[in-house]
């Protein structure tokens, strides 16, 4: 079965831009795999979602080289408005996306161009309202509501559609702590019971850790660093080099790992690291105890 | 209270029953009734009656005030067009000279019929606007089903209307904030700089077209080919039902549209020969005169 997501030698110059936005960018996503995407302002994020959802080459002017395969086929070999039917994209700005009069026409638009009956539209409505606490906001108007509802609104209407591959541009960030792990337990929930394949771009990484089967490195287009997520914050230099801020807990025992004291996984969250840092202490008193 | 077009209308109102295909229906008939009246007073009873119309649909009567400079400006252009400015007209009668022009009794009454047809015009669209929410007006278009794409594109242009303003606030804001404030200059000084504010906006309104050429894209929407081909369930029409009272409204319009076409054209009435208020007008200023 081929790979939900298969992107070989793919390098895209904007028409307008100065040089190639992604560069020989190499990436194979099994169904269902999680990878979390992190790099600087400029680094190509946006521009490999748009290409995932077949915005590039489709909405762009520009030079494209290598493939990007969805499910085994080429983008642009989708007919239009088909690729949209596998391939959800949140978008980092929800106000963008938003195409509607009131929060509930957005969460059905995508519905009904998929083609579903009422019967369905109301059940996945009624679903996703439920999921994402948004039953009382579904009369409003989506540009008069707050930022996090709008991200909220915007993420809803992208889960509606249950596609396979979903690609997430900074979903939460405009959300609360507390609307942050919300959303991250829903994508986590999602997963689980649809199998769906997630691309989760985002700065913060204390959520996408856990959830995140690998690590991608982005930077100036490139692909700097593609690793399983256990391993891939090892790479501590690396990481710093490129101005990114690794999770406390996760820094923390790496560093140890680094010095020799430390020889496991390292931790997704700070209970994991809690019961790593605890774990050496109690090798260190009986190394102690010992002598 | 709940926003419409225009302003608010509380949240109770007996509008919320009606089926908006009725309202859209109201204002496109309604609105042409004055176009067969030409007797003033009949258009002056279709001013009240939008008026007792508003009042049971609990639209707050304030919003009128800001249309009175309008109404006020427009008369006196109507006004100056059809009497100072209308022309040499020999055949006409003669009731006073202004600054040397003759002021004919003929441009003074066609003025009068012509400001008493287009006020409760407006006066139907702002009912129309003050009770009707962005929603409506697509529910209304599909229900007479109107192809999808020409009811998103009207959705479209109303929302983008709503968006230029919210953004035009946000540049003026934006140059405030460095220190450029158009207020309490003179007009030309503002008519200039105008340009400081119009070059962002430009530049907003072409970014916000190709973000939502995305979104679209992005949510399986196309224009063309086997996407657009899909049969779509249109949800929001599953919130309105079109009742027996619905039906019941709709042909009062109709009868009554049906009632004004027949007085004009098969009795000829409603017409200025049957006017009591211009007859009446007639006989003070010409006498006078």
């Amino acid at each position: 079965m081929a790979n939900a997501i298969e992107i070989t030698n793919y390098s895209w110059a904007y028409a307008h831009g100065n040089g190639k936005a992604l560069k020989a960018v190499n990436l194979s996503v099994e169904q269902g795999e999680c990878v979390g995407v992190i790099g600087p302002n400029g680094a190509g994020k946006t521009t490999l979602a748009y290409s995932i959802d077949g915005l590039v080459p489709g909405q762009y002017h520009g030079i494209k080289e290598g493939t990007v395969q969805i499910q085994g086929r080429e983008v642009e070999d989708y007919p239009k408005g088909m690729l949209q039917r596998e391939v959800g994209l949140v978008f980092s700005d929800p106000e963008a996306q938003f195409t509607a009069m009131t929060v509930e026409d957005e969460l059905v638009f995508g519905l009904e161009n998929l083609g579903l009956d009422i019967p369905e539209i109301r059940e996945r409505l009624d679903w996703v309202a439920e999921l994402t606490g948004l039953g009382p906001l579904l009369q409003k108007p989506p540009y008069e509501i707050s930022g996090g509802q709008k991200q909220r609104v915007a993420l809803a209407a992208v889960l509606a559609m249950r596609p396979r591959v979903l690609v997430l541009d900074e979903p939460t960030s405009m959300l609360d702590p507390l609307s942050r792990k919300r959303v991250f337990e829903v994508l986590g929930q999602l997963r689980k019971v649809q199998n769906t394949t997630l691309i989760l771009i985002e700065h913060g990484l204390e959520h996408v850790v856990p959830l995140a089967d690998r690590m991608v490195l982005l930077a100036e287009g490139e692909i700097a660093l593609d690793a399983p997520t256990p391993s891939f914050f090892e790479k501590l230099d690396l990481l710093h080099h490129h101005g990114l801020h690794v999770p406390g807990a996760v820094e923390v025992v790496s560093r140890l790992k680094n010095s020799g004291r430390y020889f496991g996984e390292l931790p997704r969250g700070v209970e994991d690291a809690r019961l790593v840092i605890q774990e050496i202490i109690d090798a260190s008193s009986t190394k102690q105890g010992a002598v | 209270m709940n926003k419409t077009l225009l302003g608010y209308v509380p949240e109770h109102s007996p509008i919320y029953s009606v089926h908006p295909f009725v309202k859209l229906f109201f204002l496109l008939v309604v609105s042409l009734f004055p176009m067969f009246i030409s007797a003033p007073e009949w258009n002056v009873g279709l001013m009240l009656g939008i008026m007792l119309l508003m009042i049971y649909s609990r639209v707050s009567l304030r919003t009128l005030k800001m249309y009175i400079p309008v109404a006020i400006s427009m008369g006196i252009i109507i006004l100056l067009s059809y009497t100072l400015l209308g022309g040499v007209q020999p055949q006409y009668q003669q009731i006073t000279r202004v600054l040397g022009v003759s002021i004919y009794w003929e441009r003074l009454r066609d003025a009068l019929v012509v400001y008493f047809r287009v006020v409760p015009m407006i006066l139907s669209m702002v009912f129309f606007l003050s009770t009707s929410r962005e929603r409506d007006l697509i529910v209304a278009m599909r229900t007479i089903r109107i192809p999808f794409v020409v009811t998103y594109v009207f959705a479209m242009a109303l929302r983008a209307a709503g968006m230029v303003l919210e953004d035009f606030h946000i540049v003026r804001q934006a140059e405030q904030a460095r220190g450029f404030d158009a207020t309490g200059k003179s007009i030309p000084y503002k008519i200039r700089k105008y340009v400081m504010y119009m070059i962002p906006l430009f530049a907003l309104s072409l970014r916000r077209t190709e973000e939502f050429t995305n979104a679209l894209v992005a949510r399986g929407y196309a224009f063309a080919g086997e996407g657009a081909r899909v049969k779509r369930a249109d949800f929001v029409l599953t919130h309105y039902h079109f009742s027996v009272m619905d039906g019941l409204y709709t042909t009062v319009i109709v009868l009554l549209f049906a009632a004004i076409l027949v007085a004009r054209y098969g009795f000829q009435r409603l017409t200025v020969e049957d006017s009591y208020f211009l007859n009446w007008l007639y006989s003070i200023i010409v006498s006078a005169a």
